[in-house]
């Protein structure tokens, strides 16, 4: 076999695959025990197969993946850098919370103290000539003349604020003539606010008995 | 391996039973009578006997005076003493006894003290898991299962939707691949001796 032929042929590759029928090998191996440059490939070919096995039967090693650090993820702020400072901010918002806020609350709370008041007449018309005055922050109290008759075992009072909010009360049937009602003195404004109270009845009808409306006047 | 002429002067020495001389012809030829032996006998101590039993008679046959007549021929006389050995090997026929001039040569050093040092070389390891790595997970597997498992070849082929001239062409290129660092690391090798 010429060394042309065997290059050709791919004789190495298919010596290496038993490929080669017997008559064509023997005249291969002829070739190749006198062509020092087959005779090369051969032992190359020989040992990347013998080499390809040790990394073959090797055990796979896995790989770490690591994380693109420059992208931080949902969880970065878990990180200790980020975390501790985000912590230590917390404990020192609940320490004032439960240090400062929460027993002015409780002093506020639990002290007498004077309301501004003012009375509104569900069967009258018109406003309050006088207006009620109130500092911010300040809660007020309204008293509210009940309707004469007392038709309903139930009542609900609302407070319509001059931004369209509404404040609602439920009021279980009293005797009394007036209901003290006492409103919270967050977020007020100034303005004419309107009270009106419907009566519950029996069925869970919701009937319109009256309302009044009073003038406000927020305080700095 | 380094090639060193097949000539007057290398057939001399070796005859002359010079070290150096013997120990490239033993490594030189190893291989190719593995290769050789391995497609025809199965076990490896009957290869590793009939390779002996080749290096064994060629020496002797060097030694003779009407021993190898062409250096340049050196390789192709090995390739007969191997299939005269192979011959008796299916006849089943008693080895002649060795001489005692033969004795000392009958213990051919393995040359693959020689060829793990190649083998152990790191670089090589490296170039070698190198393009296995870069190779698709296809060929890669490919080339597992026909060398590392020994499947049947056409099976793999089948199962992994490919014919032989693909498997041909993959062991070309992988070897064309690792060709000339093997051989930088092989020159490099014979200058350091």
């Amino acid at each position: 076999m010429e060394h042309s032929e065997a290059i050709q042929l791919m004789a190495a590759e298919k010596y290496l695959l038993d490929e080669l029928p017997a008559d064509v090998r023997d005249e291969f191996e002829e070739h190749l025990f006198g062509c020092h440059e087959c005779a090369m490939d051969m032992r190359t070919a020989s040992v990347f197969l013998e080499q390809g096995k040790a990394v073959l039967t090797e055990p796979e090693v896995a790989t770490v993946v690591y994380k693109d650090q420059s992208r931080p993820g949902f969880f970065a702020w878990l990180r200790p850098a980020f975390a501790i400072p985000a912590m230590a901010a917390l404990l020192l918002v609940i320490g004032y919370q439960n240090l400062v806020t929460l027993p002015q609350l409780t002093r506020s709370l639990n002290k007498p103290q004077l309301l501004p008041a003012t009375t509104v007449n569900l069967l009258t018309y018109g406003t309050n000539a006088t207006p009620l005055v109130v500092h911010r922050g300040e809660g007020f109290l309204l008293n509210v003349i009940a309707p004469p008759d007392h038709r309903y075992p139930a009542y609900e009072a609302d407070l319509r604020s001059p931004a369209g909010g509404v404040e609602s009360v439920a009021i279980s049937a009293q005797a009394d003539d007036t209901w003290p009602i006492q409103f919270p003195g967050a977020n007020r404004q100034n303005g004419t606010y309107r009270i009106v109270v419907h009566g519950i009845a029996a069925g869970g009808q919701n009937v319109e008995v009256g309302g009044a409306s009073f003038q406000l006047q927020v305080q700095q | 391996m380094q090639f060193h002429a097949f000539d007057s002067v290398y057939l001399e020495q070796l005859r002359a039973g010079d070290y150096r001389t013997q120990e490239h012809f033993v490594s030189y030829f190893s291989e190719l009578i593995r290769l050789k032996l391995g497609k025809r006998l199965h076990s490896r101590p009957e290869i590793e006997d009939a390779r002996q039993e080749t290096f064994t008679r060629v020496l002797s046959a060097l030694r003779r005076d009407d021993g190898v007549r062409q250096p340049e021929r050196l390789g192709a006389f090995v390739n007969s003493v191997c299939n005269n050995v192979l011959l008796e090997h299916y006849r089943s026929a008693s080895q002649e006894a060795p001489g005692a001039e033969e004795e000392a040569a009958a213990n051919i050093p393995d040359p693959a003290l020689s060829a793990v040092d190649i083998i152990a070389n790191r670089e090589i390891q490296r170039k070698v898991r190198h393009i296995l790595d870069e190779l698709p997970e296809k060929d890669r597997r490919l080339i597992k299962e026909v060398f590392l498992d020994e499947r049947d070849k056409d099976e793999v082929c089948r199962d992994l939707g490919v014919d032989r001239e693909y498997l041909r062409v993959l062991l070309h290129r992988a070897k064309k691949s690792f060709k000339s660092l093997y051989l930088k690391k092989m020159k490099e090798r014979a200058l350091q001796e």
